[in-house]
């Protein structure tokens, strides 16, 4: 690049120089015919930076066509590159700069406004190339820009011509942001400043400097040598000088693969078999682990590019090496691998360990295995779940989990070693990764996790947190993991742990344990603040508790907590589980990509199909009855449980024929006309027939509990319906009817008169209903009352305001209003809005309480 | 849930669990004395040991709850009581040398205290001195430094005497101790301690009125001290829960305000979340103050009829964690209207509630409300009814069933009339006039607003701009009620509400 540098050099000094010569107005006369080329090139590089911007991180070395085109083939083919990365984006740099040369000749200020602008975007990757200073004909540049813009200003005070106001205002907004600039590199400004021609030239040296390397990296290049020679090590480079792989040389040449790092060129494969093979000559432990740690670390670098996964191959040597890493470790205490420990200076000679001192290596094994994990989990997005590729990659997690395992062990060892003050954070990520593989399975599946993994694990290690005498026992594990968290981590990680207790719970039935605790982590209230990633397992714990309850029974309880993710028909999205098609969306590709990157893995997803079948069944079995009592009063109507049910139903209600039920969503609808008829049997025996139900543990008895809740609900349908066309009814009769036993119809029945559902009463010698007649309102009755209720409501709100206002001061109003207040207030008022809200009790509340504040937010925050 | 057990008297509960002896297997079962223990100090735990040794019968061996006495006050300084336990224990004729030279210690220490405080007790007792007191600690402190020479260790020494008295069993000087205490010192936490101290000679001397005050002062430090700790918060709350149960069922005047207390949202939340058996004590609670004159006052009745709606959600919402034959008859009666059950639980908590240091004296009266309760469901739910079967439902002969089905006729506002040749009730249940339902929503509405109004005007101009929102957005909402949609979202938004006040307390760690 020197060459070319001194080639502008010149140039730029006659240029200005003949500038001198000529005088303004000649400029003007040349900016003419050059201007269109500018104008045309300035626009091309608009074109170029703006599709840079999008394209992400290689966007600075685009900037020439050519060079851009090479750099994108330049991934697979490196054989073809001809010029360094460095290179290229001296190169770039000098174009921009003869641009703003060619520009300042014409005194197009706007173009060199722009031009200065790029070339302040391209300074970032340049000056990292070069430790962190600014390339030298950049501040060249920089100079004397800033010169001439004083002259150019000074003259224009001067002068009593106008300038072009673009032009004007271009100058006017350079010169702002290079005085801003300038500061910055005010010292080399001074320098070039004061003798140009020095600074210039030591650049020169510098320059130089780095060049040795590329040889090397040429040598790397020919692995046919590589492969031939396994017992010699001895290989011949490129550059005639003979390679030595010996134990000596290995830090070196660790040295040199550290330092191309993240660079472009680098055959990272190629690195890897050096890497590899100096892990075979290492002799000393100490080599060993920084060979691992830097060969893990470039398999890892293999796939950053978003859209990429890990090879099968590379991964599992991976997670080998980590096994490796993490067994010399175990076997020599005295080496550590820390986070934010010293690097060894000098790569020369070995360092030298003091016995009984604790020697600390750079480095995270937690991230490395977290990486690993994270790798898998990408890998299984992308496989088809229903192949045997996914199921063969699965596999794998077994080894993964041992990984964990390991290293949990190992960041324990450093936590308890009170000298290196190691910090929590790593035991609490480790221990959050364990969880987080171990909370969704069932329990045979992690007992059998667990029992290989311990029996790989060396017998004389193990956790002060999960004893090995601890056993197996999932419950037991979840219940330790999560618990060790509570007490040492916070934030995002604690929730996180939290969430996964109850998920556990909720998967093993433990409802009222998991809503519990879902209830008093207040975690509906924070979640909107937490990542998707949370939120997502937020949602998905709710779906499990709310799962749960409907294997409990609990009809009510499980309508509640799967409204919100059920209700909205984004189910996919909410639990991660797929994407949304939909129809208007405005999702950008950007979007789209992070959604699929938060995907869940296919092993871990919850059946959508059984959730939706749950769901309609819930909302099925509160639903009709509710809709037969509506159909009396008018006021009830309003009342709606399930807005998604009641949206199919009057789907399928408008069909014209409707054919023997096909799907899920076919049986519950049809049983759902089948039960708001009072033919409760067949109900039950469209809901039955539902294959789904397998999938439950213990299907036969949810079946059961089915039956006996269509049955109830079947009774209360009928009641609720055909009350009006009876005078007496026989409890036996009914009984027969719906199959139940007397004493239970009597219960049912006598709770609906207690509630006033019913306008009845019981005549217990002749057991039989006797219906009361005249009960039914008119609309305006009903009206009426509806209107009192609210005026009474709004009284009470009142009342409240100026409670709240006044604090209690004002004495004759609270007596007075209180009194009247509070007794209506928890009484009638409020209990009609509720009606079942009332009874329904914590159930209700709680389950209320479930509103999924992820909801919203899941989507929002893509 | 109840792993926050308070360690007050923790260290007593050992053999307690293990040592219940009572007359029957139902109320042995449903004890709840390895409960209460915990959260009681251990003098108050004292009571409920005798009790429980008096119900014991004469043929069974007593020698558990002696020792389980002796373990409990060996800590005291009431070495003559301790030294009689343990001559008792281990069958000596006479108590043990070491109690008398204990007593001697003690009998010296409280001589040393008594001369301490002497100056101060005066100076307290001394009408003048009294007189010149302000309600602000540190210019009364200033003052008493100043014209008496009183220094702050004699005021602590004041609550380490009030402290041994306590701990000698000498509860009315306790008391008075920290009293005295409380008006001079200002180390808060110190005072806080003494309100408990107090509360609890309180309730041993039985002075009832004061403990009620106590309990209030220390509802308000929990309030207001506390309320960034919530474990600590919950844990002071089920203590006072505890110890408020000795006033809450030995004076009447005070069961009004704690049943309130128990059901203000902080309390009930903490019965939920820690101590789930107190719901035994405030279902017997709320079903017998039916029986309370003035019940017939239909704001009363209003608030009885509140009370069990809370109560019978509060016992469901419980039913998987806490269940004893007196909330498992709430619940038959309430919630599956089984009749029958809920006969066959009332026999049982009849027999609990005698057996129960703190409900015995309810006992009676919580079986006459717990029929009337039955009777009065029945009622509604019916329109002829055997009399046969329901005396036999309330537990009564026929004869009995009878005279109380007048009696209820008679007492109550129901419609009924017996037809003494079938041997059956006809109830007349005449459905409620829309006209009468819809003045009885708007009677009040004049005088309220008016109220209201005028509440207004002497609140000032301030006010009233947040009043007008207030009107607006309940207008509003009645408008939104009838969209549908709009319908929805008042809905969850009083679920909100509903949530949001259900803090749970207890969940700290």
């Amino acid at each position: 690049m020197s060459r070319f540098f001194h080639g502008s050099d010149s140039s730029s000094d006659s240029s200005s120089e003949e500038e001198e010569l000529y005088g303004e107005e000649a400029a003007a006369n040349k900016a003419e015919d050059s201007s269109s080329e500018d104008d045309s090139d300035a626009e091309d590089d608009d074109d170029d930076s703006s599709s840079d911007e999008e394209g992400g991180k290689s966007g600075a070395n685009r900037f020439l066509r050519e060079v851009s085109d090479e750099s994108d083939e330049s991934d697979e083919e490196k054989v073809t590159v001809v010029k360094s990365a460095k290179d290229k984006r001296f190169d770039e740099l000098e174009g921009t700069i003869r641009l703003i040369e060619n520009a300042q000749k014409i005194s197009d200020w706007t173009a060199i406004n722009e031009q200065y602008d790029r070339m302040n975007r391209q300074l970032p990757t340049l000056q990292r190339a070069l430790d962190g200073k600014a390339p030298k004909m950049y501040i060249k540049t920089v100079a004397e820009l800033e010169t001439q813009v004083m002259e150019a200003f000074e003259k224009q005070k001067v002068t009593p011509k106008k300038m072009n106001p673009i032009a004007q205002k271009g100058m006017n907004a350079l010169r702002q942001k290079i005085r801003k600039n300038n500061k910055e590199y005010h010292d080399d400004v001074e320098a070039f400043r004061k003798d140009s021609e020095e600074f210039m030239k030591e650049d020169v040296v510098e320059d130089t400097a780095p060049a040795p390397k590329k040889p090397k990296k040429k040598l790397l290049d020919n692995d046919n040598t590589l492969e031939g020679d396994d017992d010699g090590f001895t290989m011949v480079g490129a550059g005639g000088k003979a390679m030595i792989y010996t134990a000596e040389s290995i830090l070196k040449h660790l040295k040199s693969i550290v330092e191309s790092r993240g660079r472009k060129n680098t055959d990272r494969l190629e690195q890897i078999r050096i890497m590899e093979r100096l892990f075979d000559v290492a002799i000393t432990d100490y080599q060993r682990v920084r060979v691992s740690l830097t060969l893990i670390a470039t398999r890892f670098d293999l796939t950053s590019g978003t859209g990429s996964q890990m090879a099968q191959e590379q991964w599992k040597l991976a997670q080998q090496e980590i096994g490796q890493l993490l067994s010399i470790l175990e076997s020599n205490p005295e080496m550590v691998v820390i986070e934010g420990a010293e690097e060894w200076e000098d790569d020369d000679k070995l360092p030298t360990m003091t016995a009984g001192e604790i020697f600390k290596i750079p480095g995270s094994v937690v991230s490395f295995v977290e990486r690993l994990d994270d790798e898998l989990t990408r890998v299984l997005q992308h496989i088809d779940p229903h192949t045997a590729e996914y199921v063969e990659r699965l596999q794998d997690e077994g080894s993964l989990y041992t990984n964990i395992v390991r290293s949990m062990l190992y960041a324990e060892r450093l936590k308890a070693n009170t000298k290196l003050e190691a910090s929590q954070d790593n035991i609490n990520r480790v221990v959050m990764r364990r969880l987080e593989h171990v909370y969704f399975k069932p329990a045979q599946v992690v007992t059998i996790l667990e029992e290989n993994t311990w029996k790989v694990i060396p017998s004389e290690l193990d956790s002060k947190i999960t004893p090995r005498s601890q056993g197996t026992e999932v419950t037991k594990i979840v219940q330790t993991l999560a618990g060790y968290l509570f007490q040492n981590a916070g934030g995002i990680i604690l929730s996180r742990a939290m969430l996964c207790q109850i998920y556990h719970l909720a998967l093993h039935d433990h409802y009222y344990q998991a809503r519990d605790m879902m209830l008093m982590s207040h975690l509906q209230e924070t979640v909107q603040n937490f990542d998707v990633n949370t939120q997502i397992l937020f949602n998905r714990t709710l779906t499990q508790v709310g799962l749960c309850a409907f294997r409990a029974g609990l009809v009510y309880e499980c309508q509640t907590a799967l409204q919100d993710i059920c209700g909205s028909q984004r189910q996919k999205e909410l639990l991660a589980q797929g994407l949304q098609i939909q129809r208007y969306s405005q999702i950008t590709p950007e979007q789209e990509r992070l959604e699929r990157q938060r995907q869940l893995p296919f092993h871990m997803h919850i059946n959508l199909e059984l959730l939706e079948c749950v769901y309609l069944t819930c909302s099925m079995l509160l639903e009709i009855p509710t809709l037969a009592q509506a159909g009396s009063s008018p006021d009830l109507k309003k009342r709606v449980i399930s807005k998604s049910y009641r949206r199919m139903l009057e789907y399928h209600e408008r069909q014209i024929f409707t054919g023997p039920p096909e799907n899920t969503r076919d049986h519950v609808m049809q049983a759902s006309k089948a039960l708001a008829a009072g033919e409760w049997k067949k109900s039950a025996e469209f809901i039955t027939s539902i294959k789904i139900w397998d999938l439950l543990p213990g299907s036969a008895e949810i079946k059961q509990m089915l039956e006996s809740q269509i049955q109830e609900e079947g009774l209360r349908t009928y009641l609720f319906t055909y009350a009006p066309f009876y005078d007496t009814l026989s409890v036996s009769n009914l009984a027969g009817m719906f199959d139940l036993p007397e004493s239970k119809v009597t219960a049912l029945i006598s709770k609906m008169i207690h509630h006033e559902e019913l306008a009845a009463a019981l005549d217990q010698v002749n057991s039989a209903i006797i219906f009361r007649k005249g009960v039914e309102l008119s609309r305006l009755q009903s009206l009426a009352l509806t209107m009192s209720d609210k005026a009474q409501g709004l009284i009470e709100s009142n009342e409240r305001v100026l409670e709240q206002r006044t604090a209690g001061t004002n004495n004759a109003f609270e007596r007075q209003g209180g009194r009247g207040g509070r007794g209506g207030r928890g009484g009638r008022g409020r209990g009609d809005g509720r009606g079942r809200g009332a009874f329904g009790g914590r159930g209700g509340g709680r389950g209320g309480a479930f509103t999924g504040g992820a909801l919203g937010n899941a989507i929002s925050a893509q | 849930m109840a792993d926050a057990q308070p360690p007050s008297a923790g260290d007593m509960t050992n053999g307690a669990s293990t040592n219940d002896h009572t007359t029957t297997e139902a109320s042995k079962e449903y004890n709840l004395l390895p409960h209460l223990i915990p959260n009681l100090d251990r003098h108050l735990v004292f009571p409920l040991l005798n009790f429980q040794e008096e119900e014991t019968p004469e043929d069974e061996d007593t020698t558990d709850i002696t020792q389980l006495k002796y373990s409990l006050l060996k800590q005291t300084n009431m070495s003559d009581f301790v030294g009689d336990l343990y001559a008792q224990l281990n069958n000596l004729s006479e108590r043990p040398q070491e109690y008398a030279q204990k007593r001697e210690e003690v009998l010296a220490k409280r001589e040393q205290y008594e001369q301490e405080t002497e100056k101060l007790q005066n100076l307290l007792g001394d009408a003048d001195v009294v007189g010149n007191l302000r309600s602000d600690k540190e210019s009364n402190m200033k003052y008493l430094t100043e014209n008496h020479g009183v220094t702050r260790e004699m005021v602590e020494q004041l609550y380490e005497f009030g402290q041994f008295q306590y701990s000698c069993g000498d509860y009315h000087s306790a008391a008075e101790l920290l009293y005295q205490y409380r008006i001079l010192s200002t180390d808060n936490d110190r005072v806080n301690a003494a309100t408990w101290g107090k509360l609890a000679s309180d309730i041993l001397t039985t002075n009832w009125e004061s403990a009620m005050e106590e309990v209030v002062k220390l509802k308000d430090a929990i309030d207001s001290r506390l309320f960034n700790n919530t474990l600590a918060q919950l844990q002071h709350r089920t203590w006072l829960i505890h110890w408020s149960l000795f006033p809450f069922f030995n004076h009447e005047p005070a069961r009004e305000a704690l049943t309130e207390m128990f059901f203000s949202q902080p309390y009930i939340n903490t019965i939920q979340t820690s101590c789930p058996w107190i719901l035994r004590y405030l279902t017997a609670a709320v079903v017998t103050n039916r029986n309370r004159p003035g019940s017939k006052n239909n704001f009363f009745y209003n608030n009885y009829q509140k009370q069990l709606k809370d109560l019978v959600r509060i016992v469901r919402q419980e039913q998987y964690e806490y269940n004893d034959p007196v909330t498992a008859f709430v619940k038959a009666l309430y919630v599956d209207f089984d009749f029958e059950e809920a006969q066959k639980r009332l026999s049982e908590a009849d027999e609990i509630l005698r057996s129960d240091f703190f409900l015995v004296a309810t006992a009676d009266s919580f079986l006459d409300a717990a029929r009337h309760l039955i009777s009065e469901s029945y009622c509604k739910i019916h329109q002829r009814i055997d009399i046969k079967d329901l005396s036999k439902r309330l537990g009564l002969s026929d004869d009995e069933g009878e005279k109380w089905i007048v009696n209820l006729i008679r007492d109550t506002r129901v419609d009924a009339k017996i037809d003494y040749k079938a041997g059956t009730v006809i109830m007349n249940h005449p459905p409620m006039s829309v006209y009468q339902q819809v003045i009885e929503r708007t009677k009040g509405g004049f005088f309220r607003t008016q109220v209201l109004s005028a509440a207004k005007r002497t609140v000032g101009f301030a006010a009233a701009p947040g009043a007008l929102k207030g009107f607006r957005r309940e207008g509003a909402e009645g408008a939104g009620g009838k969209a549908s949609g709009g319908g929805r979202k008042v809905w969850a938004e009083r679920r909100t509400e509903q949530k949001e006040e259900s803090v749970w307390a207890g969940w700290g760690a």
